[in-house]
């Protein structure tokens, strides 16, 4: 049985639907990637699953009823994303951002375990635990973020966007770092403009085109799609 | 030793002034809403403290935690069941409803506590020690001192406790509290709730130091307000140096220009601090 599965979701910021009719599942340790260019929908997939806005359709989660949920509740439920833009709360230590995505844990033995580990995923997110999250780089706010939300244990992580701005070898190393939680039983969903990195890491993807799911398949198999390749990556 | 004296009696004012603008920082940082009604929680903390010393015969220090205890219900009754239908409304509505309770709080308090003046005064009012001829009145003395406490008790617990930490979370990214889990209605509830029973706290101790009337709420409101833009909204250990700077104004003012100038004092504070600063003297206004 899919751990998230979406059939036919509407979504939109008022009157205007964004999302058209999107089908999408993603089974338990899967990486699966969305992608499209800019203002296809992607973001609003994201707020939509999240409960940030409302939406239309059939939504299950860890086989329950996931429809219309509030954001809180979503994330409780273990559903939780990196939001574009990574959203740190700027004012607060890395540390405390970290603690913040703990923030419905009480296994308090094992919060410490992951802070451990995160350290060790992100060894410059433990140089710099007592900085403030505003003051730092464009590179080490997006793996705190990452960071904060790997603290949740989450069942499924949404990722929008995390390579934007970044230089190529930070994009390198965080997407190892997805494919290592990939292999700790962390499924993810990945949202990204950057097409070839996303599907080189998915094990599917879906390709979405004005709020509709234009393609879906194999991550492989959509590298080769001359569609894709036309569109998205230029050759 | 005249100056030693009005330093003193400044800086005992001033902690207290901390506690008095502690909630409505609190609130205004985390909330965005000038709460006009907080001077009024205060004015009912003090009249709570005075019939419990009155009618039970519980002192006042004593009575502190059960005073904080209602008016936290009380503040966190009020967000949940009216404020929270408002957050995110223009500043000026929200104004409008804070003031609207505070009207209420006062007509009311006129109606039951009559507008006698009342001051509480335990045994050991009016006693106090004398050190280098400087006069200091321990009822005075022990306000400071819990004035601190609950100061650095707010800091401490919004720095190391987890809903502290939420409360943060939400007051510098909404968004992203909601999406780590943070019920933001709760989280307001709890704030605005904390914000009255320190307002209540401050209650117990100015009724100790000063007169209570029903009318004491509006001069204290705008205190607060000058105490928290002096002091900023970021950190609650602000309230301190703003509580220290309108105190110690306040002490010379009524020295130099004389007692009846005391209120132009904080007015004019304010005034200067908006025009010169208007981010507060720390940092962040808001
Ligand atoms: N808050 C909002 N209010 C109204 N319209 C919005 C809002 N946010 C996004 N939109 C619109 O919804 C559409 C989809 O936006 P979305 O942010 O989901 O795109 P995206 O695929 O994430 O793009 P990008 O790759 O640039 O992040 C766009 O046309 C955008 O203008
Ligand atoms: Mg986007």
């Amino acid at each position: 049985m899919a751990l998230l599965e979406v059939k036919k979701m509407n979504a939109g910021y008022g009157d205007a639907d964004v999302l058209r009719d999107v089908d999408l599942h993603v089974e338990e340790g899967e990486i699966v990637a969305v992608v499209g260019s800019n203002g296809a929908g992607k973001t609003t997939l994201l707020r939509a699953l999240s409960g940030v806005i409302a939406s239309r359709g059939e939504v299950r989660f860890a086989g329950r009823d996931a429809a219309g949920m509030a954001p809180d509740e979503a994330f409780g439920r273990g559903l939780v994303q990196v939001p574009e833009g990574r959203q740190l709360f700027d004012r607060m230590t890395v540390q405390d951002n970290l603690r913040m995505g703990a923030f419905r844990r009480r296994d308090a033995a094992a919060v410490r375990r992951d802070f451990q580990r995160m350290y060790e995923l992100f060894p410059v997110l433990g140089e710099r635990r007592n900085q403030l999250a505003g003051s730092m780089s464009g590179g080490e706010q997006q793996m705190a973020a990452m960071a904060r939300g790997l603290m949740a244990a989450p069942r499924l992580l949404m990722v929008d966007e995390m390579s934007l701005g970044l230089a190529p070898v930070i994009v390198e190393r965080l997407l190892e770092v997805l494919t290592d939680i990939q292999k700790q039983g962390v499924t993810v969903l990945l949202v990204e403009q950057d097409v070839h990195s996303a599907l080189s890491v998915a094990d599917r993807g879906y390709v979405l085109e004005r709020g509709r799911v234009a393609l879906t398949g194999p991550a492989r198999e959509l590298l080769d799609d001359p569609r894709v390749k036309e569109a998205y990556l230029g050759l | 030793m005249l100056v030693l004296q009005v330093l003193t009696n400044g800086i005992l004012l001033g902690g207290l002034y901390a506690v008095v603008a502690l909630g409505l920082a609190l609130v205004w940082g985390v909330l965005d809403i000038i709460n006009l009604a907080h001077g009024a929680f205060i004015m009912l903390g003090g009249y709570l403290t005075y019939y419990l010393f009155t009618g039970l015969g519980l002192d006042p220090f004593a009575s502190l935690p059960l005073v904080m205890l209602a008016m936290f219900v009380l503040g966190y009754l009020i967000q949940w069941g009216l404020l929270n239908f408002l957050v995110r409304a223009p500043m000026f509505n929200m104004l409008l409803v804070t003031f609207g309770i505070d009207v209420v709080l006062t007509y009311l308090a006129q109606i039951m506590f009559s507008a006698d003046l009342r001051t509480i005064r335990p045994a050991y009012a009016g006693s106090n020690f004398t050190v280098g001829g400087v006069t200091v009145p321990w009822t005075n003395l022990l306000a400071f001192v819990v004035a601190l406490l609950l100061t650095g008790l707010l800091a401490l617990f919004l720095q190391r406790q987890r809903w502290g930490r939420a409360i943060r979370a939400t007051a510098q990214n909404l968004g992203a509290a909601r999406l780590h889990g943070v019920p933001p209605r709760f989280a307001y509830a709890l704030t605005f709730g904390i914000g009255a029973a320190l307002a209540g706290g401050a209650g117990t101790l100015y009724g100790m130091v000063a007169q209570l009337t029903p009318y004491v709420g509006v001069p204290l409101t705008a205190k607060s307000f000058a105490i928290a833009i002096i002091g900023g909204l970021d950190n609650p250990l602000g309230v301190i140096v703003g509580g220290l700077v309108l105190g110690l104004a306040e002490a010379f003012g009524s020295l130099w220009l004389g007692p009846t100038y005391r209120d132009a004092v904080s007015l004019g504070l304010l005034v200067l601090v908006l025009i010169v600063r208007p981010t507060g003297i720390l940092g962040r206004a808001s």
